[in-house]
């Protein structure tokens, strides 16, 4: 099957609308806890609608390219097997971890994606603020091999359907911590909370979709703790809401180093290397990041002890 | 996003003061030692001496951003009608601009150091 017979996330934008809706107007009599800052939720509903229309500049080569790969397949998996759906669950939500942690670990991909982390807030707008250059970014070819493998296109936009609209519900302040059975397997909003801070701590941490098994194999899981809030947005964070900035900004600035590049070295750096990344290390990535607030914490626990010795 | 606005549910965003802005500068330049201090007249920013560094707290909607540029920078900015103009050198912030009575500092020698220590 090539198309889909039903669209997962066009069914569910009344149930985003309506969620949105009811997350204001429970935080607004005090029985939920958000913020919400107009003109940033209006440019998360901006990036949100122009994503549908980036998107359609893409549409055709993604799906040309997932056909061409399909019909060249190794196996072929039942569209309608209990099996198929089981292994697409998986498969699918393995393939969104690498996805997203490439998104968040090179630069090239970060442009796309950093849109999405821009909002200092954390509500379930945030969901809705998408890239409109994932399509330019390509990084879509790393659902081909599922193609490959056998699930027909309309099985893999079904199960990217599916893991978007679960991912919409992980973005908000209101729900504290799910039981502790669904903490440990699942993407749930305390997880998801710390994805979307900019504390050193919490930098690349948390890359997962729908299972949160991922990060707690790969070591990138990170807990949600007490003694730390998330302080949310990017490093850096915007100076403003303009729709274009929050869309280019990150591609302008590689541009702007690529054009000041002095080497082949150089070029690979700003664009393959991890965000933060210069030729002589004046700036800071998350690995930076982490090791300076590590030496922190280390000093601020050594000083004690040192003055106890002195 | 009418709703949002109907519902006020900003962060409630005092203006700064010198306690608040020395909080927020420890969190965005964790290490740096503030030497000086200046909050904007409107309470919508802060800007701070670290070493040969201007550190620089500007209001953005209920958040702030923050940049650092070197302090000679700073102190040769375009200062006019109560603002000072900040390039910050950055696509994703462009400008800051901060409202002081006067600028540079009082107190502030031509070298560029404060005459005295302390918070402005």
């Amino acid at each position: 099957m090539i198309n889909p017979p039903f669209d997962v996330v066009a069914l569910a934008v009344p149930f985003f609308i309506l969620a949105v809706i009811l997350e204001i107007v429970l935080a607004r009599l005090g029985r939920a806890r958000a913020n919400y800052e107009a003109r940033d939720t209006f440019a998360s509903l901006g990036m949100g609608l122009g994503r549908n229309i980036a998107g359609l500049l893409t549409a055709g080569l993604v799906f040309a390219a997932t056909i061409w790969v399909w019909k060249h397949r190794a196996f072929t998996v039942p569209f309608g097997a209990w099996w198929g759906w089981v292994a697409i669950f998986f498969l699918e939500d393995l393939t969104y971890y690498w996805f997203h942690r490439l998104s968040h670990e090179r630069r090239v991909w970060w442009a796309a994606h950093v849109n999405h982390h821009s909002s200092q807030h954390y509500n379930l707008s945030t969901a809705l603020r998408q890239t409109w250059t994932g399509g330019i970014a390509g990084t879509w070819a790393l659902w081909l091999p599922l193609a490959w493998l056998g699930f027909s296109p309309a099985q893999i936009a079904i199960q990217q359907g599916i893991s978007l609209i679960y991912q919409f519900w992980i973005h908000t302040e209101a729900i504290g911590k799910m039981p502790a059975w669904f903490e440990t397997v699942f993407n749930t909003p305390s997880h998801h909370r710390v994805h979307h801070a900019r504390n050193p701590r919490y930098l690349d941490r948390n890359y997962a979709g729908i299972l949160i098994i991922w990060d707690r194999m790969f070591g990138t899981f990170q807990p949600e703790l007490a003694e730390e809030a998330c302080r949310y947005g990017i490093v850096k964070n915007l100076g403003g809401f303009n729709l274009l900035r929050v869309a280019f900004h990150e591609w302008i600035a590689i541009g702007q180093d690529l054009a000041g590049a002095r080497s082949p070295r150089e070029v690979l750096g700003y664009v393959f290397g991890p965000p933060g990344w210069s030729p002589d290390g004046s700036r800071e990535t998350s690995e930076v990041l982490r090791a300076q607030w590590q030496a922190r914490v280390a000093q601020a626990e050594a000083g004690p002890e040192t003055q106890k010795a002195g | 996003m009418g709703l949002s606005a109907w519902a006020k549910l900003a962060r409630p965003l005092p203006p700064l003061t010198e306690t608040r802005a020395r909080a927020i500068l420890g969190e965005e330049f964790p290490g740096r030692t503030v030497e000086s201090l200046w909050i904007a007249a409107d309470g919508c920013g802060a800007l701070a001496r670290s070493g040969a560094s201007a550190l620089v707290l500007c209001q953005v909607g209920d958040g702030y951003l923050a940049r650092s540029l070197p302090w000679a920078q700073a102190l040769a900015s375009t200062f006019r009608d109560g603002e000072l103009r900040l390039d910050l050198a950055d696509v994703g912030a462009p400008r800051a601009r901060l409202a002081f009575d006067t600028w540079p500092p009082l107190g502030v020698a031509a070298s560029g150091r404060p005459d005295s220590s302390g918070s402005a």
